[in-house]
C-alpha cells in the first residue's frame, strides 16, 4: 500500500531567530502603546504607517533581501518570528503586510533591476505599500479566467477590465496586477501577465466595495484605456500564471492564516478570569493545544522552506487546518463565556470582541484560495486527482 | 542510536509487523487469544528494550527511537504491549533496576506504597490481563508487583485489547526504588507514547481511505474522482496531518528535554490535540469507505477502534486540555502568547 506521505519534520527556530524574538518583543512593548489606534481587534489587516515606518527603522521589513535594496540578509526564519510577533502582540502591521510578504518577493524574483531599484527600497523603509490586483468579478477562485486586458502599444501597454476585493487600494501606492496580454479569453494559463501598476496612474477608478461589517477595506479597481509603461511589465509578457502560484505559495503558508483574530483567544482568557471551572478550562485548553499544533505544523514548514524543499502540499493543509481553527475560534470562545465569563462587564467587553470575530469569520476560509480550493490541491497531492 | 541505525531498525521492524501482525492476528487478540510466537519475536528483535541502556541489556537507544518505534507499531495495529514493556522498562533501568523479558504494563493511578508493599486500585490497565508483570509510580516510587501478586479482572478494551482493572492489596513487590520520573512523569511518558501510536494509526487510517477510494469503482468510475470524495479525504488529511505533526513535536521536546521533565507542555498538548481529531478522523474514514469498512472483515476498524480507545489512555482531551487550561488561565492573558511560542506551560 502506496501510504501518502505526509510529515512535517519538528524544527527548531534557530538561536539567532529566536534573540530577534526577544528584540521585536522589546520594541512592540514600547512602541505599540504609543500608538493611537482604535481598533481593538489589530492584526495583520489594520493599517498604521506610523508603525509600518518604525518597522523599516528597525530594518525588520524585507528582512531576508539583499542589502543592496534595503534589505539584510537575514533568514526566513527570522521573517518568520517577526510576523507571528506581530500577530501575537496585536501589532497593527496591515499597510505594509502585502509588501512584505508576496510583492516584494515577488519583485525580487521576476522583477528588473530596475523596479527592484525603485520599490524595494521604499518597501523596506516602510513607506510604500501593496495590493493584489488578481480576482476580478467573474474570476474568483477561477483565477485563470482573468480578462482583464492589456493590449500592446507604443511604449507600453492600454489596460482596460475591472479587479475586485482589492484590500486598502484606496490608500496604497501599488498594485500587482494579473492581466491578459496575448491570446484570447478562455486560453486559461496561457497569455497572462503581470504589471507593476501605480494607483495614481491617470484612468484609474476606485470604488469602495464595503464588507459585512461596515467596514472599507475592499475596492473596485477599473481600468480605462489606462496606459501602463512597459517598464511596468514584471517578468516576461506569458509568464503571469507562473508568478502568480509561486506569490499565492507565499500568501498560503504564514502564521497569519491561524493568528488573525488571536486576539479571541486572549480575550477569552481574560474574561474566564484566573480559576476556571474544570469545564471551561478544558475547553480553553484544547484550543491553546489546537493553535500550538499549528504553529508546530507552520514551523515546520518554514524548515522545510528555508531547507529549499516547496512544501506545497503541506502548506495548503496549515491554511486550511488555520482558517476553520479561526472559525470555530469565536464560535467555542462565545459558548464558554456565555456559562463561565466572571462578571457581566466582562462578558459585555467580550461579546464585542466576539461578535465581531464571528462577522469576520467566514472571510478567512475564503481569501487567499478557499477551503475547497486547497482541499483540491491537497486532493491531487494524495494521489487522487 | 544515530540516524541511519533507528532508519534501518524501523524498515527491519516494518517489514516484520507487516508479515506477522496481520488481520488474523489482531482478530485472534479480540478474540482472547495471547499471540505469544509474535511477543518472542519482538522480544528476540530486543524491540522491548530499545530505550534501555546496553550496560543493563538493552539496546541503548533514546526516549525518541523508543516513540519512532512505536508510531511504526501504531500505524500496524501490533496487538502485544510493545509501548507499555518498553515504557515500563526504561523506567525500571532508570530506577537502577534490571528489566526483565516478558510483557509487562503500566498501573498509573491512585496508589500507596508502604513498606515496599502496594495498595490501591486503578482502572483500564492496558495489556492487563497478560502482562506478567506491573509497574507503576507512587510519587517518586517505582514499583514492580509480578502478576501472581495483583489481583486482574479482565476488562477488554473496546477496541478488544486485553484491558483490565488491576487491584493491589499489600501486594509484594520485586522492585521497589527511587525513580527518577515522577508518578506524574509517568502518565506523561505515557500520554506521548499514546500520542505516537495514534499518529501511526491515524497515518494508516489515510492510508486505507485513500486507497480505497481509487479501488472502488461506483456510477462508472473510481469514486477518488468524485470531488465530494476528495475534499473529505483532503480533510481527513489535515487532521492526521496536525495528528503527525504535535506528536512528532512533543516525541522531539520529550526526548531533547530529558527523561525527568522535557516536553511537558507539548505532551500535554499533543495528546489533547490526537485525542480531540481522533473522532474526526475515524468519521471521515468510515463515512469514505460505507458499509465495507464497517465490517469486522475489514482492517480498518483495527485502526479507528484504536484511535476511539487510546483517546483516552493516558488522559483525555479533557483531562490535558484541563491541565493546559487551568494554567494559561492563571497566568492571565498578557503571558498567553510568550507561553505558546515558547512550548510551556504558563506560569
Amino acid at each position: 500500500m502506496s501510504i501518502p506521505k505526509l510529515e512535517f519534520p519538528p524544527f527548531h527556530l534557530p538561536p539567532e531567530a529566536e534573540a530577534l524574538r526577544v528584540e521585536v518583543r522589546a520594541f512592540l512593548k514600547e512602541t505599540l502603546p504609543r500608538l493611537k489606534t482604535d481598533d481593538r481587534f489589530a492584526s495583520w489587516n489594520t493599517r498604521s504607517p506610523e508603525f509600518s515606518k518604525a518597522m523599516g527603522k528597525k530594518g525588520w521589513i524585507g528582512i531576508t533581501w539583499p542589502k543592496q535594496y534595503g534589505g539584510s540578509e537575514r533568514s526566513f526564519l527570522d521573517r518568520y518570528v517577526i510576523t507571528e510577533e506581530l500577530l501575537g502582540n496585536g501589532a497593527p502591521a496591515g499597510a505594509h503586510w502585502v509588501a512584505d510578504r508576496q510583492s516584494g518577493p515577488l519583485l525580487l524574483r521576476f522583477g528588473s533591476e530596475e523596479q527592484r531599484q525603485a520599490i524595494l527600497p521604499r518597501i523596506t523603509a516602510g513607506e510604500c505599500y501593496f495590493s493584489i490586483g488578481m480576482s476580478e468579478p467573474d474570476s474568483g477562485s477561477d483565477l485563470a479566467s482573468v480578462r482583464t486586458r492589456a493590449e500592446p502599444v507604443q511604449g507600453g501597454f492600454r489596460v482596460n477590465g475591472t479587479k475586485v476585493w482589492t484590500s486598502g487600494a484606496h490608500r496604497n501606492h501599488y498594485c500587482i496586477t494579473l492581466v491578459r496580454t496575448s491570446g484570447q479569453h478562455g486560453d486559461r494559463h496561457k497569455g497572462l501577465s503581470q504589471l507593476l501598476v501605480d494607483l495614481k496612474t491617470p484612468g484609474i477608478t476606485i470604488r469602495p466595495i464595503i464588507n459585512l461589517a461596515g467596514r472599507h477595506d475592499w475596492n473596485e479597481v477599473t481600468f480605462t484605456d489606462t496606459f501602463i509603461p512597459e517598464s511596468c511589465l514584471i517578468g516576461n509578457e506569458g509568464d503571469g500564471w507562473l508568478q502568480v502560484t509561486s506569490e499565492l505559495a507565499f500568501e498560503r503558508s504564514g502564521p497569519e492564516r491561524f493568528m488573525q483574530n488571536f486576539y479571541i483567544l486572549r480575550e477569552l482568557v481574560r474574561v474566564l478570569g484566573r480559576q476556571p471551572a474544570k469545564r471551561a478550562s478544558a475547553i480553553l485548553g484544547r484550543l491553546v493545544a489546537r493553535l500550538w499544533t499549528l504553529r508546530q505544523m507552520s514551523v515546520a514548514v518554514a524548515g522545510m522552506m528555508q531547507g529549499g524543499k516547496s512544501p506545497a502540499i503541506e502548506a495548503a493543509l496549515v491554511k486550511d487546518l488555520g482558517t476553520i481553527y479561526q472559525q470555530d475560534l469565536p464560535e467555542i470562545a462565545r459558548a464558554i463565556a456565555e456559562s463561565d465569563a466572571t462578571t457581566e462587564q466582562d462578558m459585555a467587553d467580550f461579546l464585542d470582541v466576539a461578535q465581531y470575530a464571528t462577522m469576520m469569520a467566514p472571510s478567512y476560509t475564503i481569501q487567499g484560495g478557499t477551503t475547497q480550493v486547497l482541499r483540491g490541491i491537497v486532493a491531487r497531492g494524495l494521489g487522487l486527482r | 542510536m544515530d540516524r541511519d541505525t533507528r532508519d534501518m531498525l524501523l524498515e527491519t521492524a516494518d517489514r516484520f509487523f507487516t508479515q506477522r501482525c496481520g488481520r488474523d492476528v489482531v482478530n485472534g487478540v479480540e478474540k482472547g487469544a495471547w499471540p505469544a510466537d509474535l511477543w518472542q519475536e519482538i522480544e528476540d528483535m530486543g524491540l522491548p528494550l530499545i530505550a534501555v541502556p546496553e550496560d543493563k541489556g538493552g539496546v541503548g537507544g533514546t526516549l525518541a527511537d523508543m516513540l519512532a518505534l512505536l508510531r511504526l507499531a501504531g500505524a500496524h495495529a501490533v496487538p502485544v504491549p510493545l509501548g507499555e514493556t518498553a515504557l515500563a522498562n526504561l523506567l525500571i533501568a532508570a530506577a537502577g533496576g534490571e528489566p526483565k523479558p516478558g510483557p509487562a504494563t503500566l498501573a498509573l493511578g491512585n496508589l500507596a506504597l508502604n513498606g515496599g508493599r502496594l495498595s490501591g486500585k486503578v482502572e483500564r490497565v492496558p495489556f492487563a490481563a497478560v502482562a506478567e508483570r506491573v509497574v507503576a509510580v507512587v510519587g517518586n516510587t517505582l514499583a514492580v508487583v509480578a502478576k501472581a501478586n495483583a489481583k486482574v479482572e479482565a476488562r477488554p478494551s473496546h477496541a478488544g485489547e486485553p484491558y483490565g482493572t488491576v487491584t493491589f492489596d499489600n501486594a509484594a513487590t520485586e522492585l521497589s526504588a527511587a525513580s527518577p520520573a515522577s508518578a506524574e512523569r509517568a502518565f506523561e511518558l505515557g500520554a506521548v507514547m499514546r500520542a505516537m501510536q495514534m499518529a501511526g494509526a491515524a497515518d494508516k487510517v489515510l492510508a486505507i481511505a485513500v486507497e480505497y477510494s481509487k479501488q472502488r469503482v461506483q456510477f462508472g468510475r473510481s469514486i477518488s474522482t468524485f470531488q465530494a470524495i476528495q475534499h473529505m479525504l483532503a480533510e481527513l488529511a489535515s487532521c492526521v496531518a496536525a495528528t503527525i505533526a504535535s506528536a512528532e513535536a512533543a516525541a522531539r521536546d520529550a526526548d531533547e528535554g530529558g527523561l525527568l521533565d522535557g516536553g511537558r507542555f507539548s505532551i500535554a498538548a499533543a495528546k489533547s490535540q490526537a485525542s480531540e481529531f481522533a473522532q474526526r478522523i475515524a468519521a471521515i474514514s468510515h463515512q469514505s469507505m460505507g458499509a465495507m469498512g464497517f465490517t469486522h472483515e475489514h482492517i480498518l476498524h483495527h485502526y479507528t477502534r484504536r484511535l476511539w480507545v487510546w483517546r483516552r489512555d493516558f488522559g483525555s482531551e479533557t483531562f490535558w486540555g484541563d491541565k493546559i487550561g487551568a494554567a494559561f488561565a492563571k497566568a492571565g492573558p498578557d503571558a498567553l502568547w510568550a507561553s505558546l511560542s515558547a512550548s510551556k506551560y504558563a506560569a
